[in-house]
């Protein structure tokens, strides 16, 4: 049994029983639903009458039964009937579109513009009480529904290729409707259906209870429970059946919906939440960290991320050895799924739920001198640093700021150790005037809409150094943009180097030109492993890995633009190459390299690389 | 913003005009005599004399384009004609009670967002979770049980067997604030327990979504601790289609009115609404189905305003 008929199993079960036992309801043994027996009225529940007797002595049950029959025949009539009606409205609308499209589809809309019972009230005012203008009435009311979904889908299937090709060929209009759009809208077609019948049995029933629906002395479930409120002192539980039968079917009517809604649209289904945002148990101390008196503003060695699902865990990151100084700038570079993001999303305890640091350590040296293994934080112990001492500036400025909040309020949101309102505005300003916002008095008040693309990023910079952080990461902060604006942020970046001399960067990207232009190191990735690392001119003079060799010739020199692009892709994290994870992609490859990974070796004190061959090759 | 607000009430009242049309020529163009429909009881044929003299009260007689801009002259200067039954004005009327169904729907709303959108942010923080489970099964039945059902059942528990409130009537608020506002609670908790699970729903549908936003993400790498990035970054944004579909609930709102008003006789439009119909009371069917599709129309109108205040890229994108 596939997963699909497994969750439409129980509501398809139920709604087939209760269908049954309503469609059997003639040739069951049950009471005459009309055969009062006064004296026993209000009578308990018994062998004979299983469910009590009402304030008629009338056998409760089988009122129950033919209520529902009653009720079950007007909601699925009315929204077969509505179905018929609306489908073909929608049909129509979407394939011929222009006139007969606000003839049909935006006609029948009209009817939305009352509120659904009332319209039923109007409808039973001109027609009278009964069976028939309730049907009237919720036939009208649920025909747009159809129409929307009919016409919504119609005009999907519309510009696909086949329909388009037989509306070419000339195949009648009718033919292709027929043929090929109304299988298409039947799965929403179904979720509608199943969610006009629970909602024509609200609208039935409350009619009916309002004694303006169904007649007496036909039973209904609405006019049970309209009856059985009189009683209520005496017999509680005549009130209790009817309420529990209507609910229950209502009930059953809408969890087929969502069913059939979670089945022809899994997206839906995967359950989200943040872990973050659940306090976890208090992590006991923090090992404590050898420190030096001396060393480097951030030490990452041996760092490993990995996915932890129930399964399996695989590694996305691993081998990671980077190292920023006080002051210095570190590029860090690579392609699309490189870990170069994940690695530093990691150092500021922002990887995504399912991601976490599985190895390795990353030494942080804060304002006090103190050291933190950042591997070890908890999202409460992150928080110390976030913004403080480290900041991120992220790629897409535009979906990192929060779109109903002025830029202004986003600013002083930062702020640590503020003073008074008038202290925040001034610093506020003061930031934005740092990075270059052109009147900053007025700006701070704009919506992150109101800005411009290179705006929008120079005050997300902002919001990255408004504590003045000993390390900033820039993820990709120029790639979302266009190459003036690109040129304009570098030069910003640079300023904020000038003006902070202690602060260490760094800066993550995939373009070569600019880490020649800003960073003083550089730490190339591959397939999530640091593959080489060291002092930029070197690095570029000489790159020490083919992989490297290979990025610095695929960019574009000048006039001569000789690219030539790495051929292959990064594999999936899934199917990583044994040993040396550029074998694949490598033009040096040997088998030895597949053997085992390659250590890392040092072709000058300052430099690293993971390649074996790197003395023949490069 | 103003002239977003403008446009929006332009596109109300045009709605409003759609419905005062639509609500004439549902009766007018309808196969059959409003005025024999209107005397005749069942089957029993009415008597021609009384149908031509009603003919003639009606203004049945003028051309339709006459009745027509008769009909439309009368709502706007507020004449929604008289009743049958007694002769009383009824715009008078409706003045009187429209204030009492907006109290109701008013003290629904607000319980059900009092209750729904924490819940709701709950489940979605703890989304798979038991809680959740919980949350999402007590939604369905909320969502599945007529709110008279749930009117009626909350009489035979609250009133009958605990003798913790009333079972129905009103008393106005100035006679006794107390007993007004026990009367109060439960038609509007009645009303407020589909629209608490609506809220609920989307909610956490919403929460979980904008959690996965880069916004929250900067809010986190600000450095902010959990609270005030729940409050102004995740639920602060979430509410904007949350609000939407409250709008869209207001029809369901207003139908439970309907309900709820006859369930606990709240004296409001609506129960004077079915009482009218009962009665087939024409002028008065009308004059309220006009007041209470403006009412939709105009909260509908509230809903949107309160949006683009909440979302200031609303404004500049529709207008
Ligand atoms: S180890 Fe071998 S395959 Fe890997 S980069 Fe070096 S030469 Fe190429």
């Amino acid at each position: 049994m596939t997963r699909t008929t497994r969750k439409l199993l129980l509501p398809g079960t139920l709604i087939g029983l209760i269908l049954a036992v309503i469609v059997l309801a003639p040739v069951l043994p049950l009471h005459d639903v009309r055969a009062m027996d006064v004296p026993n009225r209000f009578a308990g529940p018994s062998a004979a009458h299983w469910l009590g007797q009402d304030e008629f002595g009338r056998d409760v049950l089988a009122r129950l039964i033919w209520g529902g029959r009653a009720s079950l025949f007007i909601a699925v009539g009315s929204a077969l009937s509505a179905a018929v009606l609306g489908t073909l409205l929608g049909l129509l609308g979407g394939y011929f579109r222009g006139v007969v499209e606000a003839l049909t589809v935006r006609a029948s809309e009209v009817i939305l513009c009352l509120p659904p019972l009332l319209l039923a009230l109007l409808v039973v005012t001109i027609l009278g009480a009964g069976t028939g203008p309730l049907m009237v009435a919720l036939t009208l009311l649920y025909t747009p529904n159809y129409a929307r979904v009919v016409y919504a889908a119609t005009l999907q299937v519309r510009a696909l290729d086949f329909v388009t090709a037989q509306m070419a060929m000339g195949a009648h209009p009718l033919a292709i409707l027929w043929r090929t759009i109304l299988p298409n809208v039947m799965p929403p077609l179904l979720v509608q259906m199943s969610l006009v019948v629970a909602s024509a049995m609200m609208i039935e029933s409350g009619l009916s209870f309002l004694g303006l629906g169904v007649v007496p002395p036909t039973p209904s479930w609405g006019l049970m429970i309209r009856a059985a409120r009189g009683a209520m002192e005496v017999s509680p539980l005549l009130l209790l059946w009817p309420s529990l039968a209507l609910a229950g079917t209502i009930l059953i009517f809408n969890l087929l919906c969502d069913r059939l809604q979670a089945v022809l649209d899994p997206r839906n289904v995967t359950a989200g939440g943040a872990l973050w945002l659940r306090k976890g148990p208090r992590r006991a101390a923090l090992p404590a960290v050898p420190a030096a008196t001396d060393g480097p503003l951030l030490a990452i060695t041996d760092m490993a991320i990995s996915v932890n699902t129930s399964e399996r865990s695989l590694e996305l990151v691993r081998r990671a050895d980077v190292s920023v100084h006080s002051g210095e700038t570190v590029a860090l570079v690579g392609e699309s799924g490189s870990g170069k993001t994940l690695t530093s999303l990691a150092l500021m305890g922002l990887l995504p739920d399912q991601l976490g640091i599985s190895r390795g350590q990353a030494l942080f040296r804060g304002r006090d001198g103190r050291v933190t293994d950042l591997a070890q934080l908890d999202e409460d112990g992150f928080r110390r640093f976030r913004g403080a001492e480290i900041s991120m500036v992220f790629q897409d400025a535009a979906a990192a700021l929060n779109p109903v909040h002025r830029i202004g309020d986003q600013l002083a949101e930062a702020l640590r150790d503020t003073g008074d309102a008038q202290e925040i505005s001034r610093r506020v300003v003061d930031l934005l005037r740092h990075v270059g916002i052109p009147d900053p008095e007025r700006r701070q008040r704009a919506y992150p809409h109101e800005l411009s693309g290179g705006q929008r990023q120079r005050a997300m910079i902002a919001l990255a150094v408004a504590n003045a952080p000993r390390l900033l990461i820039a993820d990709e902060p120029t790639t979302a943009l266009d190459p003036t604006i690109q040129a304009q942020i570098l030069h910003l970046f640079q300023k904020l180097k000038s003006d902070t001399p202690d602060m260490g960067l760094i800066f993550v990207t995939h373009d070569l030109a600019v880490v020649a232009e800003i960073a003083d190191r550089v730490v190339v990735m591959y397939a999530g492993e640091v593959v080489e690392s060291g002092p930029v001119a070197q690095v570029f003079a000489r790159p020490r890995h083919p992989y490297t060799a290979a990025l610095i010739a695929s960019v574009p020199e000048g006039a001569a633009d000789r690219l030539v692009a790495i051929p292959g892709t990064v594999p999936p994290p899934n199917a990583m190459p044994p040993g040396c994870r550029f074998a694949p992609r490598c033009a040096h490859a040997l088998p030895a390299c597949s053997a085992a990974p390659p250590g890392a070796e040092r072709p000058d004190p300052a430099r690293i690389t993971r390649c074996i061959r790197w003395k023949e090759v490069t | 913003m103003l002239r977003y607000i403008a446009y929006r009430s332009l596109v109300a009242l045009f709605l409003v005009w759609l419905v005062v049309s639509l609500v004439f020529l549902l009766l007018h163009l309808i196969p059959g005599d409003p005025a024999e429909l209107l005397l005749s009881q069942g089957s029993l044929a009415a008597d021609p004399a009384a149908v031509a003299a009603l003919r003639e009260r009606m203004g049945l007689n003028d051309p339709l384009w006459r009745q027509y801009l008769d009909h439309l002259g009368g709502v706007l200067t507020g004449d929604l004609g008289t009743s049958f039954r007694d002769g009383a004005p009824v715009a008078e009327q409706i003045a009187l009670r429209l204030p009492r169904t907006l109290e109701v729907i008013g003290a629904a709303t607000l319980l059900a967002a009092l209750l729904g959108v924490p819940l709701g942010t709950y489940a979605a923080v703890r989304a798979g979770g038991k809680a959740d489970g919980l949350l999402s099964l007590l939604s369905s039945i909320a969502l599945s049980t007529p709110v008279f059902v749930v009117g009626s059942v909350a009489i035979l528990i609250f009133a009958q067997k605990l003798q913790w409130l009333p079972a129905g009537g009103f008393v106005s608020f100035s006679e006794d604030p107390v007993q007004h506002l026990k009367l109060l609670i439960l038609p509007a908790s009645a009303v407020a327990i589909s629209l608490w699970a609506v809220i609920t729903r989307m909610t956490r549908a919403t929460v979980i979504e904008v959690l996965e936003r880069d916004y929250v993400r900067t809010a986190r790498a600000k450095g902010l601790s959990r609270a005030p990035i729940l409050r102004r970054h995740v639920v602060r944004n979430a509410m904007i289609p949350v609000l939407t579909i409250t709008g869209l609930e207001m029809g369901t709102l207003i139908g439970g009115t309907v309900l709820v008003e006859f369930v606990f006789n709240w004296p409001g439009l609506s129960g004077y609404l079915v009482s009218a119909v009962d009665a087939r009371d024409y002028p008065e069917v009308v004059g309220i189905v006009i007041v209470i599709s403006m009412l939709f129309v105009f909260l509908n109108l509230a809903v949107d305003v309160v949006n683009a205040l909440l979302d200031p890229r609303i404004s500049l994108v529709k207008s």
